[in-house]
C-alpha cells in the first residue's frame, strides 16, 4: 500500500501531489484559525498514535494477522480534514524516518490513504451510521464498514496510478519504465489483497475501536455526530451479549460490501481497460498518449499482454459461455471472487493444519500476535535509536548542513526514478555505495535492511512482468512456452534497480541525520510553522507510545496463561489500540495546557535558524549538479 | 511586602461532572513559599491549573495580584503576556511538558511565545542552560534524557522566563534520591521572598526545607493549614488527608519530635 520509489513516474507523482495539495492547504487553514489551537497538539499526537497503532499485529479470522493504516478511526474521531493532517504526517513520518513508502511518492501516498482514504471513510461512517445513538451497534458496524472502504478506496487509487504507468511511460521499444502492469493486471492485483487482509484489519481496528470508546468515553465520537442522541439505552456492561449480535451484523454489512465491491472495480477497470485499448489503434487517441509520454511513440499494436491477461481469467468458461460472460469485464469479477474465496480456503487450510500441531507449538501460535507486535514496536524504536546514534557519529554525510543533505539526496532520489538508462541507474547508486563508504555506514547493514529487503520485495512484484510485458520473445520456458521478453527483462530491471537506488539513498538520509536540527533548519526554507511544528511534535511523541504501546503488550504477554479466542485477540488488540487513542487524547489536551502555560495563543514562533554558510552552498551545488548530469546522460 | 500573590475565594469546580474543588478558599502572600499536601486525587494539580489560569472555576473568585483572573481577562494580549511572563508551572508529567524536539528548543518556548528579540532569546537560554547544569543536553532530544533530566529541562523551561511566581506539581516524584535532592536544593534557594513557589507535594521529609506555609487537602476542600511544623504533629490531620498511614510514617527525632503515640505493631527498638 505504501508506494515505493521508482513504481511511479515523476510527472506522476508531481501531479499527485498537487492534487493533494488544496486539501493539505484548506486543513492546515483550519488548524491554523485561533480556534483550533488546541488541534495542533490532537493533530500530531493523533499522528504518532497511529504511526504505532500501524505496528499492530491484528489477528484476522483464518489464523493470519494484518496491519491498519487507522484512517477510519482518524476520520471518526478527528473528523476529515484533521484526518487527513494526521495521516499525512504519519506517512511522512514513515518515509523519512524509517524508510516505509517512497520519497518522491510521498504526495501520492498522501492522497490515496490522507485523502481519499479519510474522506471516503469519513463519508461512509456518516452515511451509515445516520442519527443512530452515540452508544449504539449501528455506530460500530458503520465504523467497520468505514475503515474497509476507506483502505480499498485508497488501494484501488494506486492501483489505477499503477496501471496507468506502462500506458504513459515507456521508451521507443516499448519497455514499461516504471509500474510495468496495466490496469487491467494492477487492479484486480492490488484488490485481492485489500478486500482480504488489510481491509479486515481496518475493520477490526476501526470497530473495535469505537466500541472501545462507546464504553470508555463516548464524548470522543460526538465530534463527528452532532445529531445523534446520548444513548438510546442504558449503558451495558463490557461483558455483555453484545459482541455476537455486532459481529454478526458487521460480517452481514462486510458481505454486502464485497458483492458490491467488484462490481464498483469492474465499472472503473473496465472504463480504463476500454479507453487502452481503443485508443492504441485510435490515430487520434495515439497522439494524445505519445504528447504525454514525451512524444515517443506508443507500440502501434494494443498490448498483447493485457488480453492474454484478461483470456487467462476467462479461458475455463469461455467454451460454454454466452458472451458477456466472456467479456474482460467478467474476467475482473470472477477474478475478485475467485480470488477471495481461493485466499479464505487457503487460509482455512492453514488453519486446520497448524490445528493439527501438537498442543505446545498450538500455544506459542496463539500467543503470536502478541508477542509479535511487542518485539515489532521494540525493534522500530530500536531502530530509530540506532538511526540517531550513526547520525552524531563522525562521517562525511553526517557532517553537512542537514538542509544541504535533504535536497542533495532529495536531487540524487529524483534523479534515480527519472532516468531512462539502466547504466546511469546504476552509476547513481555506485555513488550511493560511495557516499555510504565515507559515512561510515556499514555495507552489511545496507544489504541486509536495504538490498535484501527491496529484492525481496520488488522482485517478486517485478518477476512476473518478464513473461507479461509485450514484446521481442528472446527465450521461452520450456513446456509452459512463456515467453520471456526483452522489454519485459528491461522493465523487471528498471523497477528493481529504481527500487534499491532509491532505498539506498533514503537509507542515506535516515543513518546520517539527526531530525531534530534538520527540523529547526527546514524553517529557513518557510516551510509552514504549523507544520514544522506537528511534525517535530510527532516524531517526539512517537517515542512515548511506542514505549507506552510496548509496555501493554509486555505485560499482557506475561499475563497471559490460557488460551484467547480468536474474537478476543481480536477484541484485546482493539482494546490495546483503544487504551492508546485514550492516553493520546489525555496527553494532548496536557500538551495544550503546557504550551498556554507558556505563552501559546495558537500561533506558534519559532527561531530562525542561521544563514547557509558558501560552503554548504558550494556542497549543495555539487549534490544539484551529480544529479542533473544523471538526469541529462539518462534521458 | 504582605500583597496577596493569590487570592482563592470559594472556588467549586468539576472535570467530567465530578466534583474536583469543593468551596475552596485560600491564599498565598506574594513571597511565600507555600505546600500544598493531600493524597492522589484531593485536587492539588486542579488548583495549580486554576492559579495558572489553564482552567476557571464553575464558581468563585481567583484574583493574581489583586486582579481578578477570568477567561474573558486572558483573552486580552496584553495581560494574558504579562501573566504567563509572571507565572510559570512546571507539571508533573516532565513528558507533557516537553513538547520540543531539542532541548534548546524547549527552553526558547517560552520567550519565543512572548515575542523576545533573537539575541536576547539565545542569551538567556544560555544562561539557564549553565546554571540549571543541562548545557551539555542542549542538543538532545526529549526521549534521549533519563527521567532526573527531563525533570530538570522542564524546570529550566519555565524558569527561563524568570516568572516571580513558581508552581510545582509533585517535581521530586518518582525521581532518584540524587534527582531529588537537587530540586530540593532548587527550592530551598528561592526561600527568603526571592520568588513565589506554590508547590504540590506528599513528601514529608523535606517539607520544613521548601515552605514557609501548609495547606493540607481532603476531597477537594482544605482539611487543614498552618507552618511545616505544625502540620507534621497533627497526626489525626495528616492520616485523615490520608498523607500518612498508621503502619508507615516518619518518626522525626530531635527538635520537633512528633509526640509518643500508640502503634498498631512494634517498631524496632520501641
Amino acid at each position: 500500500m505504501h508506494i515505493p520509489d521508482g513504481y511511479l513516474s515523476p510527472s506522476t507523482c508531481a501531479a499527485l501531489a498537487a492534487a493533494a495539495a488544496p486539501f493539505w492547504y484548506v486543513a492546515l487553514r483550519r488548524v491554523k484559525s485561533a480556534l483550533h489551537a488546541r488541534l495542533i497538539p490532537l493533530i500530531s499526537l493523533f499522528a504518532a498514535f497511529s504511526f504505532v497503532v500501524m505496528m499492530f499485529n491484528l489477528p484476522l479470522p483464518g489464523g493470519t494477522t494484518g496491519h491498519a493504516v487507522g484512517m477510519g478511526v482518524a476520520s471518526i474521531v478527528l473528523g476529515p480534514w484533521a484526518s487527513i493532517l494526521a495521516i499525512s504526517i504519519a506517512l511522512t513520518i514513515q518515509a523519512v524516518f524509517f524508510g516505509d513508502g517512497g520519497i518522491t511518492a510521498l504526495g501520492a501516498n498522501c492522497f490515496n490513504m490522507a485523502i481519499a482514504g479519510s474522506l471516503v471513510g469519513y463519508a461512509m461512517y456518516r452515511l451509515i451510521a445516520w442519527r443512530a445513538a452515540l452508544g449504539s451497534t449501528r455506530r460500530v458496524v458503520a465504523a467497520g464498514l468505514a475503515g474497509y472502504t476507506a483502505i480499498n478506496v485508497a488501494a484501488l487509487c494506486a492501483a489505477v496510478e499503477f496501471g496507468i504507468q506502462p500506458l504513459l511511460f515507456h521508451d521507443a521499444s516499448g519497455t514499461p519504465l516504471y509500474a510495468p502492469y496495466p490496469l487491467r493486471i494492477a487492479i484486480p492485483a492490488m484488490m485481492l489483497g485489500h478486500l482480504t487482509l488489510a481491509g479486515l484489519a481496518e475493520l477490526v481496528i476501526s470497530s473495535g475501536m469505537v466500541a472501545y470508546l462507546q464504553r470508555t468515553d463516548p464524548g470522543l465520537l460526538r465530534q463527528t455526530a452532532p445529531d445523534a442522541p446520548a444513548f438510546s439505552e442504558p449503558v451495558r456492561s463490557p461483558r455483555d451479549a453484545r459482541p455476537l449480535p455486532t459481529a454478526r451484523k458487521l460480517w452481514l454489512g462486510l458481505a454486502a460490501l464485497l458483492v458490491l465491491t467488484p462490481l464498483g472495480i469492474l465499472a472503473v477497470g473496465g472504463a480504463w481497460g476500454e479507453w487502452n485499448a481503443q485508443d492504441f489503434s485510435d490515430p487520434q487517441a495515439r497522439r494524445e498518449i505519445a504528447a504525454a509520454s514525451r512524444n515517443q511513440a506508443p507500440p502501434t499494436a494494443a498490448p498483447r499482454g493485457l488480453e492474454r491477461l484478461s483470456s487467462l481469467w476467462t479461458a475455463p468458461l469461455s467454451r460454454y459461455a454466452p458472451s458477456f460472460i466472456r467479456s474482460a469485464s467478467f474476467g475482473y469479477l470472477v477474478s475478485a471472487m475467485v480470488g477471495v474465496g481461493l485466499i479464505v480456503a487457503l487460509a482455512l487450510l492453514l488453519n486446520w493444519l497448524l490445528a493439527l500441531r501438537p498442543p505446545a507449538a498450538g500455544r506459542l501460535r496463539r500467543k503470536g500476535f502478541v508477542e509479535k507486535t511487542a518485539r515489532g514496536l521494540v525493534e522500530a524504536t530500536g531502530q530509530a535509536l540506532f538511526a540517531e546514534d550513526m547520525a552524531v557519529a563522525g562521517g562525511f554525510l553526517q557532517g553537512l548542513d542537514p538542509r544541504v543533505k535533504l535536497i542533495g539526496i532529495g536531487a540524487l532520489i529524483a534523479a534515480a526514478v527519472t532516468v531512462h538508462r539502466l547504466g546511469v541507474l546504476a552509476g547513481i547508486l555506485a555513488l550511493g555505495v560511495v557516499l555510504a563508504l565515507f559515512s561510515h555506514i556499514p555495507m552489511r547493514l545496507l544489504a541486509a535492511r536495504v538490498w535484501l529487503a527491496v529484492l525481496a520485495f520488488t522482485g517478486a512484484i517485478a518477476l512476473p512482468a518478464i513473461f507479461l510485458t509485450p514484446g521481442a520473445a528472446i527465450w521461452r520456458i520450456p513446456w509452459l512456452a512463456w515467453p520471456v521478453t526483452q522489454q519485459g527483462l528491461r522493465s523487471a530491471g528498471f523497477l528493481i534497480l529504481r527500487g534499491e537506488t532509491a532505498a539506498t539513498l533514503s537509507a542515506l538520509l535516515i543513518l546520517s541525520t539527526l531530525w531534530t536540527r534538520l527540523l529547526r533548519a527546514l524553517r529557513y526554507f518557510r516551510a509552514p510553522v504549523v507544520l514544522v511544528a506537528i511534525l517535530g511534535m510527532t516524531y517526539r511523541y512517537m517515542f512515548l507510545f511506542l514505549a507506552a504501546a510496548r509496555d501493554m503488550f509486555e505485560s499482557r504477554e506475561s499475563r497471559m496463561v490460557g488460551e484467547l479466542r480468536p474474537a478476543d485477540r481480536r477484541r484485546l488488540a482493539a482494546a490495546s489500540a483503544g487504551v492508546l487513542l485514550g492516553k493520546t487524547l489525555q496527553v494532548s489536551g496536557e500538551v495544550h495546557m503546557a504550551m498556554q502555560a507558556r505563552g501559546f495563543r495558537g500561533e506558534i514562533r519559532l527561531l530562525d535558524e542561521l544563514q547557509m554558510r558558501a560552503n554548504d552552498w558550494l556542497r549543495l551545488a555539487a549534490f544539484v549538479g551529480a544529479a542533473t548530469l544523471a538526469i541529462w546522460l539518462g534521458r | 511586602m504582605t500583597e496577596l500573590a493569590f487570592d482563592v475565594r470559594d472556588v467549586d469546580y468539576r472535570y467530567n461532572q465530578v466534583a474536583a474543588l469543593n468551596a475552596l478558599s485560600m491564599c498565598v502572600k506574594r513571597g511565600e513559599r507555600v505546600a500544598l499536601l493531600g493524597a492522589n486525587g484531593s485536587g492539588k494539580s486542579t488548583l495549580l491549573r486554576l492559579l495558572a489560569g489553564l482552567c476557571f472555576p464553575d464558581r468563585g473568585e481567583i484574583s493574581f495580584l489583586g486582579e481578578s483572573l477570568t477567561e474573558q481577562r486572558l483573552q486580552q494580549e496584553e495581560f494574558f503576556f504579562a501573566f504567563r511572563r509572571r507565572v510559570g508551572l512546571v507539571f508533573q508529567n516532565a513528558d507533557v511538558q516537553l513538547f520540543n524536539t531539542s532541548v534548546f528548543d524547549e527552553l526558547a518556548f517560552g520567550p519565543l511565545q512572548l515575542r523576545w528579540p533573537a539575541g536576547k532569546i539565545r542569551a538567556r537560554v544560555a544562561e539557564v542552560l549553565e546554571s540549571m547544569d543541562i548545557a551539555h543536553l542542549q542538543d538532545r532530544a526529549p526521549h534521549r534524557l533519563s527521567g532526573g533530566e527531563k525533570k530538570r529541562v522542564a524546570l529550566a523551561s519555565v524558569l527561563v522566563l524568570d516568572p516571580e511566581v513558581l508552581l510545582l506539581d509533585e517535581p521530586s516524584a518518582a525521581l532518584d534520591p540524587s534527582s531529588q535532592a537537587r530540586i530540593v536544593d532548587f527550592l530551598v534557594s528561592c526561600g527568603k521572598g526571592a520568588k513565589t513557589v506554590i508547590v504540590a507535594t506528599h513528601d514529608m521529609d523535606t517539607l520544613e526545607d521548601i515552605a514557609d506555609r501548609c495547606y493540607v487537602f481532603a476531597n477537594g476542600k482544605v482539611a487543614g493549614a498552618g507552618t511545616p511544623l505544625e502540620i507534621l504533629h497533627d497526626v489525626e490531620l495528616l492520616e485523615r488527608a490520608k498523607l500518612i498511614h498508621p503502619h508507615a510514617h516518619v518518626h522525626r527525632h530531635g527538635e520537633g519530635a512528633v509526640q509518643p503515640h500508640p502503634h498498631v505493631h512494634r517498631h524496632e527498638g520501641d
